[in-house]
């Protein structure tokens, strides 16, 4: 199904840049930019939670999400529910009980694959906040287009014509799937195809957090 | 005192009955629950079913409207798909405006209809750029005791088989409406697209997958709205979403598939012979 100039050149993603520290008053924030998608994560926590959220076994996690437009729609509650769950399953949230952990994203630029370059940012703004992780987590997006071919990290003009497009999120430790989610039709055997190709290809990203935790950190560096 | 047991210890309850090959309810891990299924119970809606699977209950009316379509996309009608979560279902919803995890499942669901194409939405459309039918498609939820979106979708592929369309005529140089309800032609449904949710618990080690949680165990393996989700529709996945819960294996995902595939026949025997109940019923009238 999957031509034959496919081996090494399609394990490259879009250029990635990326700044800590952006925002002066936040305890952690990171700026990314994945291509020309790019967002910005404002990480603040452990804070004071109201009584009612407070829970005493973990960190009660509250992600915002702010699209560009800036009028909250249906589909930013779902974005923002897929960030919580990821970042929920790699926070050691029970280190913090009864506090609040808040994560807010801001939408700058969407030229494909936002969703995937929102949680890696969240990720690095997590590791500059310096909370305490159980791992830390990538994301990988991927188009299959009319002919079954896989495309990794497609931009905008790309998912337009795909047949189905999908994200999947890894941990840095066993590589298995954090979160996955897809748009779109397709077989059993594409689905298991994505998903090893966006594997192999998460190590670009985990390399890329290295590199940018140890430009950032003056000690362990 | 099985019951103090659970109260102290929640989780070690829990984990006892895995490490037994076991769930609390005594169900094996891939079993899923019961499903009990009527159409056309509210008569003043245009369609509408009933869906129980274990404790599950959902409610779906779907409510026909005329509307002119959109500018940018003439030729298309409107699939408006809604889902209430009252506190009647779950002691974990308050009264007010829809809860977070009542716009994610109505998200969830609603990109399942998409991407399953199982409506064509040019089928709805009346007269291009002038008219068009909406399905105004509202779910409630009686009583959610987990795998919600599986027992939403099932309602909803219930209602919009059952589903007729009355006749429009439409006068372009007038611009008058005619409706002759007398005369109904049924929608037009491609395929049917089926929901399987998942609970995963990780054991020493070893990854777990649940088919059809309850409420309880979806508790315990993450909280609410953390869930795998796969969704067949004609042999073809139309929607894998996974959230939170413990990270899942390759193994425990090609099994989620394989169960999925299975309970998606099962539920369309499920669908197709209330169907076919329903109409032998209607034509002995």
């Amino acid at each position: 199904m999957v031509s034959e100039n496919t081996d090494l050149k399609d394990f490259k993603l879009r250029p990635m840049k990326c700044e800590c520290n952006y925002l002066s008053k936040s305890d952690g924030s990171a700026i990314l930019s994945q291509g020309h998608t790019v967002s910005l994560v404002s990480v603040n926590g452990p804070l004071d939670v109201k009584m009612q959220s407070q829970s005493i076994e973990k960190a009660t996690l509250e992600v915002l999400f702010s699209s560009k437009g800036g009028k909250p729609t249906v589909g930013d509650r779902y974005k923002e529910h897929v960030i919580r769950q990821t970042c929920e399953t790699a926070i050691l949230g029970s280190l913090y009980p009864r506090t609040g952990i808040t994560v807010t994203i801001q939408e700058l630029e969407d030229q494909g694959g936002f969703l995937a370059c929102c949680i890696n940012c969240s990720c690095l703004a997590l590791l500059n906040a310096g909370l305490a992780m159980r791992h830390t987590f990538a994301a990988v997006s991927c188009a299959i287009d009319e002919s079954g071919n896989i495309q990794l990290d497609p931009a905008r003009d790309q998912l337009d014509t795909a047949r189905a497009n999908m994200t999947f999120v890894f941990d840095s430790r066993e590589k298995s799937l954090v979160t996955g989610f897809t748009e779109g039709s397709y077989s059993e055997d594409a689905y298991s195809e994505a998903v090893e190709r966006c594997r192999a290809a998460s190590h670009l990203v985990f390399a890329f957090y290295k590199e940018i935790v140890s430009k950032y950190s003056n000690v362990i560096g | 005192m099985a019951d103090i047991y659970k109260l102290i210890h929640p989780v070690k309850y829990f984990n006892d009955y895995i490490s037994r090959e076991v769930r609390p309810d005594g169900r094996e891990f891939h079993e899923q629950r019961n499903i009990k299924l009527n159409v056309n119970s509210i008569k003043s809606a245009d369609a509408s079913a009933v869906v129980k699977c274990g404790n599950t209950t959902v409610v779906c009316g779907i409510k026909l409207e005329l509307a002119t379509p959109k500018a940018e996309e003439p030729d298309f009608g409107f699939v408006v798909t809604n889902i209430e979560l009252p506190p009647l279902c779950s002691s974990k919803y308050r009264p007010g405006p829809p809860s977070d995890n009542a716009q994610v499942t109505s998200n969830l669901v609603s990109d399942i209809i998409i991407n399953s194409k199982c409506i064509d939405l040019k089928d709805l459309c009346i007269a291009s750029d002038k008219l068009a039918w909406v399905l105004y498609c509202d779910m409630v939820c009686m009583d959610n005791d987990g795998s919600l979106v599986d027992a939403c979708l099932i309602a909803l592929m219930a209602s919009l088989k059952t589903l007729t369309l009355p006749t429009v005529t439409y006068d372009s140089e007038t611009e008058e409406i005619a409706v002759d309800t007398s005369v109904r032609s049924k929608l037009n449904v491609h395929g049917l697209p089926v929901a399987t949710s998942f609970a995963m618990n990780t054991q020493e080690q070893r990854n777990i997958i649940l088919a059809d949680p309850s409420s309880y165990e979806e508790d315990m393996c993450g909280g609410l709205g953390a869930n795998l989700i796969i969704c067949y529709n004609k042999g073809f996945i139309c929607g894998s979403q996974k959230f939170g819960g413990s990270n899942l294996s390759t193994e425990c995902e090609r099994k989620a598939h394989k169960i999925a595939k299975e309970r998606a026949q099962i539920v369309e025997e499920v669908i197709n012979v209330c169907l076919k109940n329903y109409e032998n019923d209607t034509n002995n009238q």
